[in-house]
């Protein structure tokens, strides 16, 4: 069986009268391992698919097999657990909590579950991201890539089955955001399954898989490779213009 | 270990913001230093009951002019009650074994270029044995004295240190203010240091002959006789009552019908009196302390309801990061009791020094702050923590995670 497993997953939203589906009929299966983006517009569905990969909503309507388990009909107290143990979340403003050091917000989710010790762990985390000589500074002591690599360590303290990133590297200048991307890649290749949502093309093509939505479904998914280039150049209106223009270059450094 | 890392974490965030913890939180220090005040001043207030009339044996029975208080007045005739009646109730009451009349007043007494202000008690020679208060130098007056309305004084201990300092205050002579202007007496005994007797501090007190003090103040009626019983058993003071009303009646002329113009009380009954004031002072001190730790209560359910709604985000992500609901709620309630907690810590100094201060201010009351109402002080802080932090704590963890990490 596969990490992930989705079939024909739903989410409907009430809007006064009117019903929003945010998804409509969505099937896909993520084995592990695996480096993926889901890009698309803005409405299309992409956030909605997110929130329900990583366990914080449930769906209206299909299944999602998560690692074995039946996640679609979890329990609140399942849910949260589940979230603990195979999910890390990045996000793209970083959340991490102001008021505590950047040890303390990688500890977290060990905090979470229960954890006898947390300092070894989140301090092991945090040299992963290679910012193990920032450990007791502050959130706002730090820069923003910091920050995200703060996120990143957090996300990954548990050892978790997917990395979810939304957006990771919305907030920061391209270079950041490359070395951001870059350690995607290690824990990538570490064994780590990695699921990027961003509407950034450049930045969605450097996953090996890319998934494209559209109005709550998958219009595309498949390699990252130039037949799939081919494809997106001639349905121009998933791509930004101005992104557009980078998108031969971006590839290939991140591959390197 | 994880409800010490959710304690900590408390800790942190009320850091954050330290004025408006406190603001939060000043109605539970009021609150709180209330019930301490109240319960230092009753415990005082009890104390000095049983300490009061401890010394005095539980066998006395006062006498006293018939005087009520109506409309804020009091009404009755304060002369009813004369020396004689004293006398004739030692002579003709066989129940009761002694007898002590006593006029009590407040006047400037002086030696020299030092002076106080003392109690003058005037009473009968049986004043140490009655009240197992004794000299500590010279001698108590004598019927002689009384009998002569010589002007002798016996002085309390801090009168006399006041006066004289460390010198010998025996055979000097003092002035005692009163109606008639100064007189001057001779000390011929100092009391005992003792403390309290029936709500006076005789250490700050001068015992004249009673004869004298009626002389000094231009009074020919006393102000209360003090018998004693055969025993404290009720039927033995039933029957001490009982005769001293006879008697009474009959010396005043008073006809079968008509009132009695003097009232005779057991010490049971004066002390039942004391306790049913003591009670409607409690019953005033307990409702400002309840209503401030409502108030308090409310306060600190707004201030977190405010750090809810701040931390809306920081509650997603928590939930993102695995918190359990309960988890979310826990945090909160912890916040909640704490800072409730802080404020009782603040309360219990805050009502420790508003007791202290009554003390000194009145010098009359005492107060009594004990480990067990500082405990309950503290336990009933903690406990408006908790109830005024539910609701907040519960808002909090049922927030829909996605919605609380889109939440700017």
């Amino acid at each position: 069986m596969s990490l992930i497993e989705i079939r024909n997953l739903t989410k409907h939203y009430e809007m006064g009268d009117t019903v929003v589906r945010a998804l409509d009929g969505v099937t896909l299966t993520i084995d592990e391992g695996e480096f993926i983006s889901i890009t698309g517009a803005s409405g299309s569905g992409k956030s909605t698919l997110m929130h329900l990969l990583g366990c914080l909503d449930r769906p209206t309507q299909g299944e999602y097999w998560l690692d074995g388990a039946l996640v679609s009909h979890m329990t609140d107290r399942q849910l949260a657990n589940t979230r603990n143990e195979k999910i890390g979340f990045v996000f793209q403003t970083f959340n991490l909590i102001q008021r505590t050091s950047a040890v303390e917000n990688v500890a977290v989710p060990l905090f979470y579950s229960r954890k006898a010790h947390v300092r070894a762990p989140s301090l092991k985390a945090l040299e992963r991201v290679g910012l193990s000589h920032r450990a007791k500074h502050k959130p706002s002591e730090l820069s923003g890539g910091e920050r995200q690599r703060v996120a990143i360590a957090r996300a990954i303290v548990n050892e978790p089955r997917i990395l979810l990133a939304d957006e990771p590297t919305g907030n920061l200048d391209t270079r950041t955001g490359e070395q951001i991307m870059q350690i995607f890649h290690e824990l990538n290749r570490a064994g780590v399954t990695i699921i990027l949502v961003t509407h950034e093309m450049p930045v969605a093509l450097q996953a090996e898989r890319v998934i494209c939505m559209r109005d709550g479904l998958i219009i595309m998914d498949g390699p990252a490779d130039d037949a799939f280039l081919t494809r997106l150049t001639g349905s121009t209106e998933l791509v930004d213009k101005n992104e557009n223009a980078s998108i031969p270059t971006a590839r290939p450094a991140a591959k390197v | 270990m994880f409800f010490l890392r959710i304690v900590l974490m408390a800790l942190r965030s009320l850091w954050i913001h330290p004025l408006r913890s406190i603001l939060a939180t000043l109605g539970v220090i009021i609150g709180v230093g209330a019930v301490v005040a109240a319960m230092a001043i009753l415990n005082g207030m009890s104390a000095r009951l049983e300490e009061g009339f401890s010394s005095m044996g539980s066998a006395m029975v006062f006498v006293s002019p018939n005087i009520e208080r109506r409309g804020g007045r009091s009404v009755g005739n304060f002369d009813s009650l004369k020396l004689e009646d004293a006398d004739a109730i030692d002579k003709e009451c066989s129940t009761v074994t002694r007898v002590m009349p006593q006029i009590r007043n407040t006047a400037g007494v002086k030696f020299m270029s030092k002076s106080t202000q003392a109690s003058i008690l005037g009473c009968s020679e049986n004043y140490p044995i009655m009240n197992n208060h004794v000299v500590a130098e010279g001698e108590f007056f004598s019927r002689t004295d009384i009998m002569g309305s010589f002007k002798v004084a016996v002085l309390g201990s801090k009168v006399k240190r006041d006066l004289f300092g460390g010198r010998p205050a025996l055979g000097e002579k003092i002035k005692i203010s009163g109606a008639l202007g100064a007189r001057t007496y001779t000390v011929i005994g100092v009391m005992e240091e003792k403390g309290n007797i029936a709500f006076t501090d005789v250490d700050q007190q001068v015992i004249v002959p009673i004869t004298t003090a009626a002389d000094n103040y231009g009074l020919d009626s006393i102000q209360m006789v003090i018998c004693e019983a055969r025993s404290p058993a009720d039927a033995d003071i039933d029957r001490a009552k009982d005769e001293i009303k006879k008697v009474l009646r009959q010396r005043h002329r008073i006809r079968a019908g008509q009132q009695d113009d003097f009232q005779v009380q057991a010490q049971k009954e004066m002390v039942e009196q004391f306790g049913s004031f003591q009670a409607i002072i409690a019953v005033v001190l307990w409702s400002i302390a309840g209503i401030s730790l409502v108030v308090g209560g409310i306060g600190i359910m707004n201030i977190m309801l405010v750090a809810v709604t701040e931390r809306t985000r920081e509650i997603g992500v928590r939930m993102a990061m695995g918190a359990q609901r309960g988890d979310v709620m826990r945090q909160f309630l912890v916040e909640a009791s704490i800072v409730s907690l802080l404020g009782g810590a603040l309360g219990v100094l805050m009502g420790w020094g508003l007791a202290t201060m009554i003390q000194n201010a009145t010098r009359v009351m005492e107060t009594i702050t004990t480990g067990w109402a500082i405990a309950m002080a503290l336990a009933m802080a903690t406990g408006v923590g908790i109830i005024s932090g539910i609701y907040p704590a519960w808002k909090a963890s049922r927030l829909d995670p996605v919605e609380a990490l889109r939440y700017e």
